[in-house]
């Protein structure tokens, strides 16, 4: 019991200050959620006075007609193929990084590390004139391209979250399998892969927010046929529209994934953001 | 291995030393092709593409003809032209007062409710969990659809938009005319009023684009607060109770020594993140009314892409070196300590 819940006083203030802030926090939410499963003329009379009759489901059917399903598609084809090179190759390079020695370590890895705070726009404008060049700029090609583009910014966290990890793995392990006779590779593959797959998952997660989230890149490399959701949300979004029934249940399907894998998944992604973060 | 070793001859020390070297060599050689593949990717989508942004800003040209190392017959260099273009042009300055405000105002919210939001879940003893969850959830929604949800949120017919419900069912909806200050409350979006300072407007509607925003943002506040905290024992606290400390006091003797590492880090993430803002601003109002709420990463969107037949991909080049080296001379120190904990 601590100290301010000992007193009955205190603990109302406590208990209602959270319950308050906690409602001003879960409105915005609820407010999508409601319009979304309204018929619209209901939400013109506002939302909270709806009746439990009235709620359906029909948005979501019409949005998915209309178009969200295709960005539904295009968000899950970008973010895993993003989420999988960078952890391929991040964690490959993070072995490098955390346990072998190598010229121009410390400089590539204050290099990878500036992505963590320089603005995606230092890259953003030579970005299509060069997919043109490599002929990353039509068709599927895209989907390579910006999941290229995705895991080079996601280099520099992937680098900082992984090498963390893999530094904590004892050398002792190490030592003795290489006196078993074991190659770079099986070290890898034996210990590191086994070893960090908390890092790994936490990082694949926080990965996958990240990427899935993305508007400014999918925004601009991107034709309309292989926009993510994002960029759908966006193309729908216009107050001279009367079509919040359809972008309400856009952004609902938008949040789900990465919520979903959040919620699941929780201890691991607070255990990996904090690797390099706070500790230490 | 043991520290101390038989004697050896000089020559079975020296093919130990030569076997150690190869080691070292064949190590080096593994570690190269450990990091080729990320290094290959960064070099080509980020090193490459950054280097041509900044070579490509001393030259004037437009998108339907983009800047290229490879074309030097086509260069037309003006210098820095660019840059002194940006920095007389009065869109970058209100884009920069706005940036600014966004800068001051969205850490101060951001570290204000996560702060008291950790302590006060610090204290409790029920709900933790749940609490918690309510608060660190909304990071996971995207910016894009953050703006949709508080656009309806904002919605100015008090019949369909919640928040004027609210003001309304409690007559909280007012407007003050007070000295330089206009504030409204009602069109969220379009006119919340304005701070004339002067030598520049301060546009209060960019206040509902931070609110959302901190609103997302606060969780990994909340995370990182929270993990200062459980490093603070209730025992300690208790202790202090009893020796009659105020509420007050452990705040400011117990809570916040432990909290001043995680401060830190809420305030730099949360400063970078402001200078970076975009998306949120892209969905809810695209930078207007007229210009009041634009911000400079997406004024540099539009000067690059919105008017591709105008040449001003030379200026939009510059504006992102500017923002980028503001961010790179700022955020040094971070770096620095960031790298400082590198791996050996």
């Amino acid at each position: 019991m601590s100290a301010l819940g000992r007193n009955r006083g205190g603990a109302i203030v406590l208990y209602g200050s959270l319950s308050a802030l906690s409602l001003a926090w879960l409105v915005p939410v609820a407010t999508a959620f409601m319009i979304s499963v309204l018929p619209l003329e209901q939400t013109h009379n506002g939302w909270w006075n709806f009746h439990l009759g009235e709620l359906t489901y029909r948005n979501y059917v019409r949005a998915w007609h209309q178009g969200l399903s295709s960005y539904v598609a295009n968000s899950f084809v970008i973010t895993i193929g993003a989420v999988a090179l960078t952890l391929v190759a991040g964690l490959l390079a993070s072995y490098a990084f955390a346990r072998l020695t190598f010229r121009l370590k410390h400089f590539s890895y204050f290099l990878l590390i500036t992505t963590m705070i320089v603005p995606v726009q230092i890259i953003l404008i030579p970005l299509l004139p060069w997919f043109r060049t490599l002929g990353l700029q039509s068709g599927p090609r895209q989907y390579l391209g910006i999941i290229l583009v995705h895991t080079a910014f996601g280099a520099g966290w992937a680098v900082f979250m992984l090498s963390s990890f893999i530094a904590d793995i004892p050398d002792e392990l190490f030592e003795a399998a290489q006196v078993d006779g074991a190659s770079q590779l099986d070290l890898f593959r034996r210990i590191v892969v086994r070893l960090s797959l908390p890092g790994i998952v936490s990082f694949a997660i926080i990965d996958f927010i990240f990427v899935w989230n993305d508007l400014l890149l999918a925004l601009t490399l991107l034709d309309r046929d292989h926009q993510p959701l994002t960029v759908g949300l966006a193309n729908l979004q216009s107050p001279h529209l009367a079509q919040e029934d359809i972008v309400s249940a856009g952004a609902m399907m938008a949040i789900l994934p990465p919520l979903l894998l959040f919620a699941f998944l929780n201890r691991f992604y607070v255990r990996g953001l904090f690797a390099g973060g706070v500790k230490g | 291995m043991r520290a101390v070793s038989a004697p050896t001859t000089s020559e079975q020390a020296r093919s130990a030393g030569r076997t150690r070297t190869g080691a070292k060599r064949s190590e080096r050689r593994a570690a190269y092709l450990f990091v080729l593949p990320l290094v290959a990717i960064f070099a080509g989508f980020y090193l490459w593409p950054a280097f041509n942004t900044a070579a490509s800003s001393f030259f004037r040209w437009g998108l339907l003809q983009p800047w290229k190392v490879t074309t030097p017959g086509q260069w037309d260099f003006v210098g820095v032209h660019n840059y002194a273009a940006t920095l007389s042009d009065p869109d970058f300055w209100t884009a920069a007062v706005n940036t600014l405000l966004w800068l001051v105002v969205f850490p101060l919210l951001v570290t204000g409710f996560s702060l008291l939001i950790s302590i006060l879940i610090w204290y409790t003893s029920l709900g933790r969990g749940f609490f918690r969850t309510v608060f660190v959830l909304p990071m996971t929604i995207s910016l894009a659809a953050t703006g949709v949800i508080w656009s309806f949120v904002y919605n100015p017919d008090p019949d369909v938009g919640v928040l004027n419900a609210f003001l309304k069912l409690t007559h909280l909806n007012f407007s003050v005319h007070w000295g330089p200050i206009r504030f409204q409350t009602g069109e969220w979006l379009s006119n919340l009023g304005v701070i004339h300072l002067g030598f520049a407007d301060l546009r209060l509607t960019n206040l509902s684009l931070i609110v959302p925003a901190v609103w997302a943002f606060a969780g990994f506040g909340v995370i990182t607060f929270t993990a200062g905290l459980t490093s603070v024992s209730h025992d300690l606290v208790e202790a202090a109770r009893v020796d009659g400390a105020r509420a007050r006091d452990l705040v400011r003797y117990v809570l916040l020594p432990a909290l001043r590492r995680p401060l830190v880090i809420v305030l730099v993430i949360s400063v970078i993140f402001a200078l970076r803002v975009f998306d949120i601003v892209f969905v809810m109002t695209q930078g207007g009314p007229a210009q009041d709420t634009q911000v400079l990463a997406l004024l540099l969107w539009q000067q690059a892409f919105a008017f591709i037949d105008s040449p001003q991909g030379g200026l939009a080049a510059a504006l992102a070196v500017l923002m980028s080296l503001t961010l790179i001379v700022g955020g040094y120190p971070y770096l620095r300590a960031l790298t400082r904990r590198s791996p050996r």
